[in-house]
């Protein structure tokens, strides 16, 4: 049986009362379609109420924002916003996150989103690199780092201090990292065009924190294009799992030990989650699962049971975000420490 | 990609003090050639690091371009020298704050030593607009960060 993890329920109660608000989600934006081969595969999945899934599917994400505190001071920031007439309310699991309430202007046409003193990123996205939890003076890999909203975030909590190294394969999604860390305004970064899977030849044991945001098949941000749920087919998720696998474990090689490694994904397939987390786990000893701790988030812990299929016991400590938990995105997060630092 | 020689880096210091009179300037960074023109600073650690590694596009932050000895400042570059920056500063109402995002040329009456001065509202920073003789400012904003009407 699937666990509802997470503590302060009221704050996020009162939060989810918020969230959807703001695009007045509550009339039916239409019916929507799953796959035949979706709906099967949904309905093996433990714990699962497709009927939330769907609704959460039909209702927009809120519009959220990080205040960027390398730029500017954060009570300042929001001041601005305020005058403007924007109301929001601080997400009770991310550090300088909000989320809007009212919204009678286009944050994304505001001068202070050009300026780079807020940077629109959805509330769950905002997870991620909370677990990695990066400390000033560290250096840390975003592997598959486009379009740049979780490597925002890392240099943020480095605070100028330390490096960053935000790395992806394509150079058109290269173009929109570098724009974003520029508006930034992030001086300790370097960006890579590489294959991530390749990294651990030049860059071996080289990191304290590393950031696997793997490429995946996106089922929980079905709510941003109802095409994900209509064309997708296990295939995909297979797929999908080969090139997954490879990125965690070149991810992990480039850890140094006592390094952490926080692997995610916007998808709920077991195939691109538990089963890439439990591959690491298979294929280098010291790779340890850490328990994740967020307050005032709904989640509920990774699956051990799949489709008669025993997997390791030690996948409950990663976490399962539904997209119906916290009325926004649905995500997968597992926090790995590599063995042997002192 | 070229680390600034000690005397492209004076010459710089020189310039930034006689147009905008900064007096001590991205002292703990280090400053990269990128192109002919284009300037992007970055701490040591960085630069230490991202000579290591392979496949690196970018380093660090774009800071200036220069264009004839004359030197203009991104969004970045002079809120890095914040509030260093003491001549050819012009301050900006929020309306024009609004046209200065979206590229719009601003009028203004004053004149200024060189070709560029540099935005200014509240205590932040804009970048830098050309200024051309009929007394309009041009803000030099990149295409991907204006704010579209």
């Amino acid at each position: 049986m699937t666990q509802i993890l997470g503590g302060a329920v009221s704050t996020i109660t009162s939060l989810n009362s918020r969230l959807p608000r703001n695009k007045s989600v509550d009339k039916v934006l239409g019916e929507i379609k799953l796959s035949e081969s979706l709906r099967e595969y949904l309905s093996k999945m433990p714990d699962l109420d497709l009927d939330l899934l769907l609704e959460a599917y039909r209702k927009p994400l809120p519009t959220s924002f990080r205040v960027n505190t390398l730029k500017m001071d954060e009570h300042e920031v929001l001041e601005m916003l305020k005058e403007k007439g924007v109301s929001f309310e601080k997400i009770p699991w991310a550090r300088y996150g909000y989320v809007v309430e009212d919204e009678p202007i286009d944050l994304g046409k505001t001068v202070e989103h050009m300026l780079g003193l807020i940077y629109i990123q959805a509330p769950i996205s905002m997870v991620p690199v909370e677990v990695l939890n990066p400390k000033p003076g560290e250096k840390v890999l975003d592997l598959c780092a486009a379009p740049g909203s979780k490597s925002t975030q890392i240099a943020q909590l480095l605070d100028g201090l330390g490096v960053l190294v935000a790395n992806d394969v394509s150079f058109d999604r290269v173009k929109a990292l570098a724009s974003n860390l520029q508006r930034f305004g992030v001086l300790n970064v370097i960006i890579t065009l590489m294959d991530g899977r390749k990294f651990p030849r030049f860059a071996r044991e080289c990191f304290d924190k590393v950031l696997v945001d793997a490429p995946c098949s996106s089922l929980g941000i079905v709510s941003k294009n109802w095409g994900i749920a209509r064309s997708w087919n296990l295939e995909l998720a297979k797929r999908l799992n080969r090139l997954q696998r490879q990125l965690i474990i070149a991810g992990f090689d480039c850890l140094k030990p006592g390094g952490e490694l926080v692997y995610a994904t916007c998808t709920l397939t077991v195939e691109e989650n538990e089963m890439v987390v439990q591959y690491l786990l298979e294929r280098r000893e010291n790779a340890v699962l850490k328990e994740i701790d967020l307050p005032s988030l709904k989640y509920r812990c990774g699956i051990a049971e799949w489709d008669g299929m025993k997997l390791d016991e030690r996948l409950r400590k990663t976490i399962r975000i539904m997209p119906y938990d916290n009325w926004a995105e649905g995500f997968y997060v597992a926090k790995v420490l590599k063995e042997g630092g002192s | 990609m070229k680390l600034l020689s000690p005397r492209e880096r004076r010459f710089l210091e020189n310039r930034l003090r006689s147009l905008y009179g900064v007096e001590a300037c991205f002292n703990d960074l280090v400053l990269i050639k990128c192109g002919r023109r284009r300037i992007r600073a970055a701490t040591k650690e960085t630069m230490e690091l991202a000579s290591r590694l392979r496949g690196v596009q970018q380093v660090g932050l774009y800071v200036m371009k220069i264009s004839n000895g004359d030197i203009s400042l991104s969004v970045e570059g002079s809120q890095l020298l914040d509030g260093e920056i003491k001549d050819n500063v012009i301050e900006l109402d929020e309306e024009q704050v609004e046209r200065w995002m979206k590229a719009i040329p601003i009028k203004t009456e004053k004149t200024y030593r060189g070709r560029y001065v540099v935005g200014k509202f509240n205590h932040l920073y804009l970048g830098s607009a050309r200024v051309s003789r009929n007394g309009l400012l041009y803000p030099q904003i990149p295409k991907w960060r204006r704010i579209h009407s």
